[in-house]
């Protein structure tokens, strides 16, 4: 890919800079997926005003003003619900979620396996540094057993979360997995999970480095695992093999669009109510006559 | 005033509702005005639950504690509802070989109540009926005890199962047959007079507040509805749901409230109208999500349809217990409104005004509602199409305001009444961050202690903006020649007794008002009694109530809560106390004979405060 930094015309990586100077730690991975984003939207030829970006609370979301476009920072753990209910209500407008592993997996994991169920039109990328760290490094649900973090200097007492095999147990329709240090790699997974809203919900598992907290799956260790699936033989429509492949993260970690499926319809295009209506729910603001439904009540 | 109760006992699924409010629909196009009340358990089928109609010629929205029909569908309504039988009054029942402990006989002797005995089964049994058609039968044995025309029922009857089925058609006529023999057989003397009817009443709706509230928020453009079942907000959700392929609109029962909350701060951050509704302890999950709404500036409408709380409480009663909870629940400072509906008409008209407000003010607005609402039956005229506007306050749509469009005019703390302007996401104009954090004028983070200041300045200065806006309460003068009257500021002096409240408890107020200036004591007594009715709860208006408590002899201050929790904000914003208070805590509305009777020990016995 090669998108010019400074030039004239709507490709240009500068439409979505701002003055706002980044204030993550140095080698965060935080650098990496703000870069990458900006480059899937523009690569997408998407202007900052034709996007809604939505952030969770946690070290992510600092990056809501550290970029253009239009954009929320809500609630820990309460992205997503807020994320689709824009969305619905404007289907043209694509709308992206970033959360982290500590939000997605404990307070809003209600919110997680719903967007699944329900197949929302939305990518949510998900920032996973297995720990909280804006809190300053408790362990999340996906935090490795026995390694001591800030509330637990035993370690957890409770079973890490299979995080892919839970997500798989949901019958998701795009699953793709990443990683923090290679930006192009992340930028061509953010294009594929954009484009998949038309069909649905887009998860990206975006693994990603937290050199002050988690010193267990380190920049280091996960350049050594991460491989890119799309250069094998791997077929994303085959759900077992996906499910598979996705688990397995003992020796090497599989990376690019693990599983998708385009045969489903989304969440909206499901709405009988909705069926056949041209107008967005943003349209349709204005004085609705109620007269059909009194004459049921005379 | 005339009116007559008929109140109909039995467990739940056994047809209380159906008897209920076929009544309702044939009384009302006989020329009544009739007011629906329900009483049930939080439970589907079994233990014991309640369908009361009120009817009267006159304008009624209240219920009486004291019945002049009861109707038993088994015998605990024998047991536990004959001593609110009135005076002459008459039970219906089917139990078999019946008899009241020897307590109750005597109570009944004594007010010359008739107990009549229907022996259901073997009429159903005699007609090869199933067991449904009893709600029929027992319909057609009420209607003639009210006096009424065969043909009547059978009309109603027509248009409820004539498209069942010539068969059954038929076999539901011999049930009118039948309960209007029996009816006749048994009584040449028993019948219970209605008033005279009035033709004013046939063309009205019969409709419950939360219908009506479902009507006033399609009508106010709402094309996104997020719930999370809770009585009594879930009749709401279920209406809307129902009506959603005529509307089109975007109904979601959601995995949880915060879930719902989240949905409608999303769409309404898009542009579109959205509204979340569910009770008490379900706004306890919502609360942050006002506050969210507060700093980004967010439209946002909470509709919270109150019952007993603390906890769980009494699911399926009513209550005015979480007015504070709306007025100062949620974490931080910030500007909000409260407004509190209290009939069919407010259900209606209110959900434009919600809406308008929350984008004129960008600011969570709340819709308070309680259960006796949202399930009582109102004998309403059709709602009104003309009045209602869509005020969208600061919103810019044109291609060429939007282009002139900074960043920092988003949040521009320097705006005089706290309000920006507003654009959305998909406008193409400069971006912005709707900031959770506390931010500088483009939602950039700033932690400064400078800016820290103007924002919170600028957000709380839309609440005196507000208040100046927000109209006074209405005062409702009830004189003696018995009309009721929506007095203007002129009018104001001729009140001697004075009663404030809010919610659903206007109904009653003004029917027991009705009845306490008939009274022969009321002429030397009283000039008018008036009634200051609060609409809006938050911000509070207190002109008009500080220059009416100069004049006034007396002051009652009337809640369904313990604390009385109005007369609590009234004294934190104006100093005002109102000693006088009639406070009701049981899950149970106010009855109107019961208020009266309060009411009246208030205005003819007590000396001014």
């Amino acid at each position: 890919m090669n998108i010019p930094l400074d030039a004239a015309g709507i490709k240009v990586l500068k439409q979505y800079s701002c003055a706002n100077q980044c204030t993550w730690c140095d080698g965060c991975g935080d650098y990496g997926i703000w870069t990458a984003v900006k480059r899937a939207l523009t690569e997408l030829g998407i202007a900052p005003w034709q996007v809604l970006l939505c952030y969770d609370v946690g070290c992510h979301g600092n990056m809501s003003d550290k970029l253009l476009g239009y954009r929320f920072h809500g609630l820990h753990g309460r992205v997503i619900p807020f994320a689709v209910g824009a969305k619905l209500a404007n289907m043209r407008v694509p709308v992206l979620a970033f959360g982290g592993d500590g939000a997605t997996f404990s307070e809003g994991v209600g919110h997680l396996v719903h967007a699944l169920r329900s197949n929302y039109p939305l990518t949510f990328i998900l920032h996973n540094n297995g720990n909280y760290g804006l809190t300053t490094g408790q362990a999340s649900a996906v935090t490795w057993q026995g390694q001591p973090m800030t509330a637990s200097p035993n370690g957890i007492p409770e079973h890490t979360l299979n995080s892919m095999d839970f997500i798989f147990s949901l019958e998701p329709t795009f699953v793709a997995r990443t990683f923090s240090g290679d930006i192009p790699h992340m930028t061509k997974v953010f294009i594929e999970a954009i484009k998949h809203q038309a069909h649905g919900f887009a998860l990206v598992d975006v693994l990603q480095a937290c050199p002050t907290y988690n010193h267990f799956a380190t920049h280091e260790y996960l350049l050594e695992r991460c491989y890119d699936v799309s250069l094998g033989k791997h077929d994303p429509s085959h759900f077992v093999k996906a499910r598979t492949l996705a688990i397995d993260t003992q020796k090497r970690i599989a990376c690019g669009v693990l599983y998708q499926r385009t045969d489903i319809q989304n969440f909206y295009d499901r709405l009988m109510p909705r069926i056949g209506e041209e107008t967005t729910l943003v349209q349709e603001v204005g004085k609705i006559d109620v007269c059909r439904f009194m004459k049921r009540m005379v | 005033m005339n009116r007559v109760s008929i109140k109909i006992t039995g467990a739940q699924g056994q047809g209380v509702n159906s008897v209920g409010e076929m009544c309702a629909k044939g009384l009302k196009r006989a020329g009544y005005c009739v007011f629906g009340y329900r009483e049930y358990m939080s439970i589907i089928k079994g233990g014991h639950s309640s369908y009361q109609l009120d009817i009267s010629g006159e304008q009624i929205e209240s219920a009486e504690a004291q019945v002049d029909i009861l109707i038993c569908f088994n015998h605990l309504g024998l047991g536990k509802n004959a001593h609110e039988v009135k005076r002459g009054g008459i039970i219906l029942h089917q139990t078999p070989q019946w008899s009241f402990a020897a307590s109750v006989q005597k109570l009944l002797d004594r007010r010359h109540v008739r107990v009549l005995y229907l022996p259901n089964e073997m009429i159903l049994k005699k007609l090869e009926a199933k067991p449904i058609l009893g709600n029929v039968l027992i319909t057609s044995v009420v209607w003639a005890l009210l006096g009424r025309k065969e043909s009547e029922l059978q009309a109603l009857v027509r248009e409820q199962f004539g498209h069942k089925g010539r068969e059954l058609l038929m076999l539901n006529f011999r049930c009118v047959v039948e309960g209007f023999a029996f009816a006749t057989s048994h009584s040449d003397h028993l019948t219970i007079k209605l008033s005279s009817s009035s033709a004013r009443w046939k063309d009205h709706l019969l409709v419950t507040g939360s219908q009506a509230m479902g009507l006033g928020l399609i009508h106010a453009g709402c094309r996104l509805y997020a719930g999370y079942p809770m009585t009594p907000s879930s009749p709401l959700l279920s209406f809307i749901a129902a009506c959603q392929n005529a509307t089109g609109m975007l109904v979601k029962q959601a995995e949880d409230e915060i879930t719902a909350a989240q949905m409608m701060s999303g769409a309404m951050f898009m542009g579109t109208r959205a509204v979340t509704a569910t009770s008490g302890g379900g706004f306890d999950l919502m609360t942050e999500t006002v506050s969210l709404n507060a700093i980004i500036e967010n439209p946002s409408v909470f509709i919270v349809a109150q019952r007993p709380g603390p906890g769980t409480g009494l699911p399926t009663w009513t209550a005015q217990g979480d007015l504070l909870l709306a007025a100062t629940g949620a974490h931080g400072e910030f500007s909000r409104i409260v407004l509190a509906v209290s009939d069919a008409h407010d259900c209606f008209s209110l959900m434009p005004t919600a809406f308008n407000l929350a984008e004129e003010w960008q600011t969570p607005v709340i819709v308070l509602t309680d259960k006796q609402l949202a399930e009582a039956l109102f004998t309403q005229a059709p709602f009104d199409h003309k009045t209602a506007t869509i005020e969208r306050g600061r919103l810019v749509v044109r291609p060429a305001e939007l282009r002139k469009l900074q960043s920092t005019d988003r949040y521009d703390p320097t705006t005089p009444d706290g309000v920006s302007p507003r654009w959305l996401p998909g406008a193409e104009a400069a971006t912005f961050c709707a900031q959770g954090d506390e931010h500088a004028a483009d939602g950039s983070v700033d932690e400064s202690a400078p800016n820290a200041r103007m924002q919170m300045e600028k957000r709380m200065r839309k609440i005196e903006a507000i208040r100046k806006t927000l109209p006074e309460p209405e005062l409702y003068i009830v004189s003696k020649d018995r009309s009721v009257t929506l007095s203007s500021s002129k009018g104001d002096t001729t009140v001697g007794t004075l009663i404030v409240s809010w919610g659903s408890n206007k109904g009653v107020i003004l029917d027991a008002i009705s009845l306490l200036v008939r009274s022969p004591k009321s002429e030397v007594r009283n000039p008018a009694i008036g009634y200051l009715h609060y609409t809006y709860l938050w911000p509070l208006k207190i002109e008009r109530l500080e220059k009416l408590v100069k004049k006034v002899k007396k002051v009652v201050l009337i809640e369904q809560n313990y604390q009385g929790q109005l007369g609590m904000l009234l004294k934190m914003q104006c100093g005002i106390d109102i000693p006088h208070k009639i406070l009701k805590y049981d899950g149970r509305p106010f009855f109107v004979d019961e208020l009266a009777e309060k009411l009246s020990s208030f205005i003819f016995h007590l000396s001014s405060p």
